[in-house]
């Protein structure tokens, strides 16, 4: 009967949402004054905003509350107690897990959780999978390289949590994690939309298997906005002949929201869990409505031991108008986290997005699925480079190729490109996160 | 949704799940096998009150 059952938690994923945001006050609440009475780093940026615990009774007193950015915990860490400094809010023998963040903006953040989180991060991860069709049958295979970086690592308590099997492919190389797979039959596996792509690459050509034969029947996505980007998701769908999923999560957050089975276009917020709030970038006015972009602003509402409360993210979210067919509550963004704010800048005065960039790419037939986006200046005028790849056997078709690329381009970004065709194979390959862009403009 | 009602039983057996493993630990603090495992045993028990007794206690710390 279990089995059946289409929500990890019944009770509250199908909530009537007023009911929900209720329940998310009283945890802010809850949340807040934990962090008050436990965190000095907190108490000192809250006594100095004149805000207090005793405050809060509604979601505008919340707003009232500071923000905390990476920056912010960059200042105060490596120091006592050693190396988290003082926004721990636990006695430090309570800390039983250690990661950090991957540096990819700056010195890492260390990040410590106490047995309780590091059990939360696993339930939350369990709300995903559930709703992603995992169930006690599959066999999950994680090709992710187990150390201080999050990545999947809850993701691997989660699998035992709901009964799944799982099967940890860490220090392998491409191809043994492949045979692996086909070795034992995984049902399922998790990794970065461009490692999916760069593992059924090296299946085809260096290996002569066909990913689609693998038998992977589901594969969750995390670290990149591929898998909400519908021309990347369906390449690798067809790659693998695998229904994919996205996820979104972060070291110093969790795992906040995911898609479900019915990919309806959005991610759910996980709001028992966390409070997601929508700030306008230029204007700093809180979006509530549907369809206006901002920046995400998160509370995690059980984290206790290194507490995360009204961190601002810099992920560009929007809520998706409508709601989820299949009955679950929990709010929709709509496309997932469509980038970053310190990655949407301005070209040529335009607003440009390396995930607009990447769904063009991405949907021309012909293409390989590596690119580079490269913006400079040439005098005073911003100049954007795409340098993207021929596939194999294509190379005849390149003019085709290119009057289509530039189409889409313009069409979609309203932007001009320098283009730059490579061949097959010489761009670089990411194995995790992938940097494919780059803005060399002086203060940028 | 489940009932308000079955979420009431079982936050009650869940605070009584609650008790017998803090009692336990209490009772235990010169015994690390017991008292280590009572913790993680509350870690979880915590998850069981995340999924329903905070659903409907107003305000249990």
């Amino acid at each position: 009967m279990i089995r059946s059952q289409r929500y990890w938690n019944p009770a509250v994923e199908t909530m009537p949402h007023s009911e929900i945001r209720r329940l998310q006050l009283r945890k802010f609440q809850r949340i807040f004054k934990w962090t008050y009475d436990n965190s000095r780093f907190h108490r000192r940026l809250y006594d100095q905003a004149g805000v207090r615990p005793s405050d809060i009774h509604s979601f505008d007193d919340i707003r009232r509350i500071p923000c905390v950015e990476k920056s912010m915990m960059r200042s105060v860490q490596r120091k006592d107690p050693f190396p988290y400094g003082d926004p721990l809010a636990v006695p430090l023998e309570e800390v039983v897990e250690f990661r950090q963040t991957s540096g990819t903006t700056g010195q890492p953040v260390y990040q410590a959780d106490t047995w309780q989180d590091w059990e939360w991060w696993a339930e939350s991860w369990a709300y995903i999978m559930w709703a992603q069709g995992y169930r006690p049958k599959d066999r999950v295979f994680l090709p992710f390289g187990y150390n201080v970086f999050v990545a999947f690592w809850a993701a691997h308590y989660a699998t035992e949590k709901l009964g799944a099997e799982i099967v940890p492919g860490g220090v392998l190389d491409t191809q043994a994690r492949i045979l692996k797979i086909q070795e034992l039959q995984a049902t399922a596996m998790m990794a970065t939309p461009t490692y999916v792509l760069s593992m059924a690459d090296t299946a085809r050509q260096k290996m002569g298997i066909d990913p689609r034969e693998l038998g992977i029947q589901r594969i969750t996505c995390a670290g990149e906005p591929g898998a909400s980007i519908p021309s990347t998701k369906q390449r690798m769908e067809e790659a693998w002949n695998a229904k994919v999923y996205d996820h979104a999560g972060a070291t110093e957050i969790g795992a906040w929201c995911y898609e479900c089975e019915e990919q309806s276009g959005g991610l759910h917020v996980n709001e028992a869990f966390f409070l997601v709030e929508i700030q306008d970038i230029e204007t700093g006015e809180y979006i509530v409505e549907p369809g206006r972009r901002g920046k995400m602003i998160i509370t995690a509402l059980d984290r206790i031991g290194q507490p995360c409360v009204r961190f601002d993210s810099k992920d560009v979210i929007e809520w998706q108008e409508e709601s989820c067919p299949w009955g679950r509550t929990f709010r929709l963004i709509k496309g997932g986290v469509i980038g970053r704010a310190d990655d949407i800048t301005k070209v040529k005065g335009v607003l440009l997005s390396p995930s607009a960039i990447e769904e063009v790419v991405r949907g021309v037939d012909g293409l390989g699925d590596e690119f580079e986006i490269i913006v400079d200046k040439v005098g005073d005028i911003d100049r954007i480079s795409l340098k993207v790849e021929i596939d194999k056997g294509k190379e005849d078709q390149r003019t085709a190729i290119e009057t289509e690329l530039k189409d889409q381009l313009r069409l979609k970004t309203n932007l001009r490109y320098k283009l730059e065709f490579h061949d097959y194979g010489t761009l670089p390959r990411y194995e995790v996160k992938a940097k494919r862009f780059k803005d060399l403009r002086k203060g940028h | 949704m489940k009932s308000k009602n079955n979420l009431h039983e079982m936050d009650a057996k869940i605070q009584t799940l609650k008790k017998a493993a803090q009692e336990l630990k209490d009772s235990s603090d010169d015994f690390p096998a017991v008292f280590r495992n009572c913790s993680r045993i509350l870690a979880s028990i915590k998850m069981l009150e995340i999924n329903v007794s905070d659903l409907i206690q107003e305000n249990r710390g």
